[in-house]
């Protein structure tokens, strides 16, 4: 398979930069060609580590997911609240941790996650329905892993140079890797 | 892309059934439903947005000659403008009549994409200019279009400004966090805080401002719209769900506090939205489309964020990077007259940054996805600002009104 997607990205956006750029007298079209010859560069530095961040999110849900069923319990729930459970339950079975996900096709991955994101945040939701100590509970759970979400967000689009504080951020393959691994929770 | 789960798929090809539920889901007020029920009805129709220039000449001189009934008017040099993200801006020259005096003048054409990273109302947009007019520099509204009939997409025309938005240097294509030189800086900070100030006093209801939906004072009823709004944006565009956000979402419904005495907030009042002259005069205010009646409060945690902010030489955060936070709160008052409640501060700032989060994470990647805006490549890429704010967003819901300010700002 050749050539490789980091040769093809570096070849388009060096003749953006070179090419293309120096000769373009309008404008409105420099600052477009800009902004596609920045694209590329972002995609440079990203497009070989996507399945593995998927990957990572589907590992991340599924155990926040499981930590959360167990926070709510069964007692005292209202309806809403039970239906979103069984959905969550529905989707763990589909896809259960540890599952075999990673040998799937992305689009399926992504799916996965996905699910995952709508019905966490259907919880979330409805967090008023629950009763204040599991509600308390709840949201205790959701500190550490929001923490994590952004900051892997963050460095995720730190090449694309919005981050005053960029510099301060840890590259998203530390993020990422532990080891030369993918840095997958116990039970996945 | 997007797709992979069934509310994914109604986002992308909204049924009837699906539009009237999240209308009745969120409250908005009459025009703002109405073009973005507007956006929703047509989010399947085939073809990406692609804008002719020469049909679109053709059309607007079409629309000139039955505007004014002047069949022998001039008009010609239709150019686009560089700068902006949510609009397709063009210039043009024209020579017509004006109560019979011969008149020769360079326009701003404002025109909507098949979806914009905002989505607003030109009529909203051209009777808040009215209403500023002799109250704070603004271009003059010739001609306004508020349906797709005339050119295919809503749109206004107004006077074009002559003056500088960006200092010699700047590169910024956003305007955010924009570094103005210390005489440069001297010369803005006070007139920056003055239109503020005049913006918040002016006396609307003696304006016609038709278009807009008037909060009772002493109620929630103005935050209810506007968290209402970026609400209901958020699930219309989103591409993919996002538990910070949701949470954010539901600490601002639950803390909704009450505007006293609504006034007009501009909604995106900052550095890259002002004009100024050779001598350094603010010339014109611009980008009025996210104008709504409101709390001042909104305005004031929105300008104020670190996040348009610049640091000074010292590295001192700068308000627009104009002056320091303090000093434009405190001049604000003096100016203004209107209290600055800590408290409700911190309540705009979580929803300013739920509001940027919207627009950079939902809108933005919602109309490249679409195709649907002559600046695909410029929507993906401020994707990059949005989860910043996402950063932030978490940051103040974790420390609360006591905490930390947040240190992140915007550098692209």
């Amino acid at each position: 398979m050749g050539p490789e997607f980091a040769q093809f990205l570096s070849g388009m956006r060096k003749t953006m930069e070179q090419v293309v750029l120096p000769n373009l007298s309008d404008r409105f079209a420099q600052e477009q060609a800009g902004i596609v010859a920045a694209t590329l560069g972002f995609l440079e530095q990203v497009h070989d580590k996507v399945f593995h961040y998927e990957l990572l999110e589907n590992d991340r849900y599924k155990l926040l997911l499981g930590q959360v069923l167990e926070v709510l319990g069964t007692d005292g729930l209202g309806d809403e609240v039970v239906v979103a459970m069984d959905a969550v339950r529905a989707h763990r079975a589909a896809d259960p941790p540890g599952s075999e996900v990673h040998l799937r096709p992305y689009h399926d991955l992504r799916a996965s996650n996905e699910t995952m994101k709508e019905q966490l945040c259907e919880l979330i939701r409805l967090q008023p329905r629950l009763p204040d100590r599991v509600r308390k509970a709840f949201d205790e759970l959701l500190r550490p892993f929001f923490h994590d979400l952004q900051l892997r967000e963050r460095s995720w689009v730190k090449p694309l140079g919005f981050d005053a504080s960029g510099a301060d951020l840890p590259e998203i393959d530390e993020l990422l890797y532990s080891g030369g691994r993918l840095r997958l929770s116990d039970g996945s | 892309m997007s797709g992979y789960t069934p509310t994914q798929r109604l986002r992308s090809a909204p049924t009837p059934e699906w539009i009237a539920g999240i209308r009745a889901r969120f409250p908005v007020e009459r025009t703002v439903d109405e073009v973005l029920t507007r956006k929703l009805t047509h989010r399947g129709d085939p073809g990406e947005h692609r804008t002719d220039v020469a049909v679109l000449a053709e059309r607007l001189l079409g629309y000139l000659h039955a505007t004014t009934g002047q069949p022998d008017l001039a008009f010609g040099g239709l150019r686009r403008l560089t700068g902006g993200a949510s609009k397709e801006q063009f210039t043009f020259d024209l020579r017509w009549r004006v109560d019979s005096e011969p008149t020769s003048r360079t326009l701003i054409l404002r025109m909507d994409p098949s979806e914009s990273i905002v989505e607003t109302h030109r009529l909203r947009e051209a009777q808040l200019l009215r209403a500023m007019h002799g109250v704070v520099p603004v271009p003059d509204v010739l001609w306004v279009e508020p349906t797709p009939d005339a050119l295919g997409h809503p749109f206004l025309v107004a006077g074009f400004v002559e003056g500088t938005v960006q200092p010699e240097g700047g590169d910024k294509a956003s305007g955010l966090g924009m570094y103005f030189p210390p005489p440069l800086r001297a010369a803005l900070k006070d007139q920056f805080v003055e239109h503020l100030a005049a913006i918040h006093t002016v006396d609307w209801a003696a304006h016609d401002l038709s278009a807009f939906d008037r909060p009772a004072p002493g109620t929630t009823e103005g935050n209810a719209w506007s968290l209402g709004t970026w609400e209901r944006i958020w699930h219309e565009d989103v591409l993919e769900d996002h538990p910070i956000v949701e949470r954010a979402a539901l600490w601002l419904r639950e803390h909704l506090p009450v505007v006293e005495r609504p006034v007009v907030v501009h909604g995106d009042y900052r550095s890259g939205n002002f004009m100024y002259t050779d001598d350094h005069r603010i010339n014109a205010v611009l980008d009025w489309e996210l104008a709504h009646l409101g709390d001042h409060h909104e305005d004031l945690a929105y300008t104020a964020s670190d996040i348009l902010g610049c640091p000074d030489e010292d590295g001192r955060t700068l308000v627009c990077g104009l002056l320091p936070r303090a000093e434009f709160l405190d001049r604000y008052q003096q100016l203004s007259g209107l209290p600055v409640d800590p408290e409700r501060l911190f309540y705009f700032e979580v929803l300013i940054y739920y509001k940027m989060v919207v627009i950079a994470v939902a809108t933005g990647r919602r109309v490249a996805h679409g195709r649907r805006t002559h600046l695909d490549a410029m929507m993906n890429l401020i994707s990059g600002f949005g989860y910043v704010a996402v950063s932030v967003l978490q940051r103040l819901l974790d420390t609360g009104p006591d905490g930390a300010r947040p240190p992140a700002r915007a550098a692209g």
